[in-house]
């Protein structure tokens, strides 16, 4: 997959942290993401689809990122995963599809974006279209990774 | 003067609903979704909405408020993650009177509901 088609991703993720958490994550390398790995403990998957574009964004991020995320997106504490929780991951997921969708269709590649679908549970699985790669892109808050997913298969 | 706050995930119902508290605006009522909107709407000045939305969505929902003479002066803001030049257009062309496109400061979203409502 072009990497101009991954980075509208980046840059939407991270504009969405520094705008509605002020912080910044620290970026790493991403990789082709191999069948069946896990990632965090709870993911929001969106998917999306136009006239020459099919894919899906998923969100997986480690049980501690996702209550920091809650604490400094409703400025509230949690100790565990809460409904409340679940929507703010689903909702980060939603404004990072948005932010990448809007610089996509610069590019001309335009596409409706689903409603976000949250999974929770330690070492769930990820399934995303099987016929095309997936990259993920992972990031660091402190001691902390977690991930983003992306797949995109042009016509 | 009573702020009618539309989206269906609920985190984003309180960041809306507490940034327009904080800044002085307390009779706020809330809506899931375009339907649930529209049974709420009585005695509201003003209603900021997201697009993408269960059962109804934001653009249909301002459609028909539109299409009510009795609301059709009403103030709406879209806020939503749908950023692109043709939805805003589209937004606009449906009767919204401004667009906050996610993610959006609280900073921002007061000023521009304050700036509506002068």
């Amino acid at each position: 997959m072009d990497a101009k088609y991954i980075n509208p991703f980046v840059v939407a993720m991270v504009n969405s942290l520094e705008t509605m958490l002020n912080i910044t994550p620290e970026r790493g390398t991403p990789y082709l993401k191999r069948e069946g790995q896990t990632q965090g403990d709870i993911s929001a998957i969106i998917g999306f689809a136009g006239a020459s574009v099919t894919g899906s964004v998923a969100l997986s991020l480690p049980t501690p990122v996702a209550l920091k995320f809650y604490s400094l997106m409703m400025g509230e504490k949690v100790y565990r995963i809460t409904n409340d929780v679940q929507d703010t991951v689903g909702e980060l997921a939603n404004i990072i599809a948005g932010g990448a969708k809007t610089e996509l269709s610069k590019e001309g590649i335009t596409f409706n974006i689903s409603i976000p679908t949250v999974v929770v549970g330690p070492g769930h699985t990820i399934s995303h279209r099987n016929d095309v790669p997936v990259m993920v892109i992972p990031f660091e808050i402190g001691k902390h990774r977690f991930v983003l997913e992306v797949t995109m298969k042009l016509e | 003067m009573r702020i009618l706050v539309v989206d269906d995930s609920t985190t984003m119902r309180r960041i809306i609903s507490n940034s327009l508290r904080a800044v002085g605006y307390e009779d706020i009522v809330e809506a899931g979704d375009g339907q649930q909107a529209l049974e709420t709407l009585e005695g509201v000045s003003m209603m900021l909405t997201d697009w993408n939305m269960p059962n109804m969505d934001g653009l249909t929902l301002v459609k028909t408020v539109r299409a009510n003479p009795a609301l059709a002066g009403m103030p709406i803001i879209m806020v939503t993650s749908e950023g692109a030049r043709d939805e805003v257009m589209e937004a606009l062309a449906a009767g919204v009177n401004d667009y906050i496109v996610k993610p959006f400061t609280k900073d921002v979203l007061a000023e521009k509901v304050k700036g509506m409502l002068k």
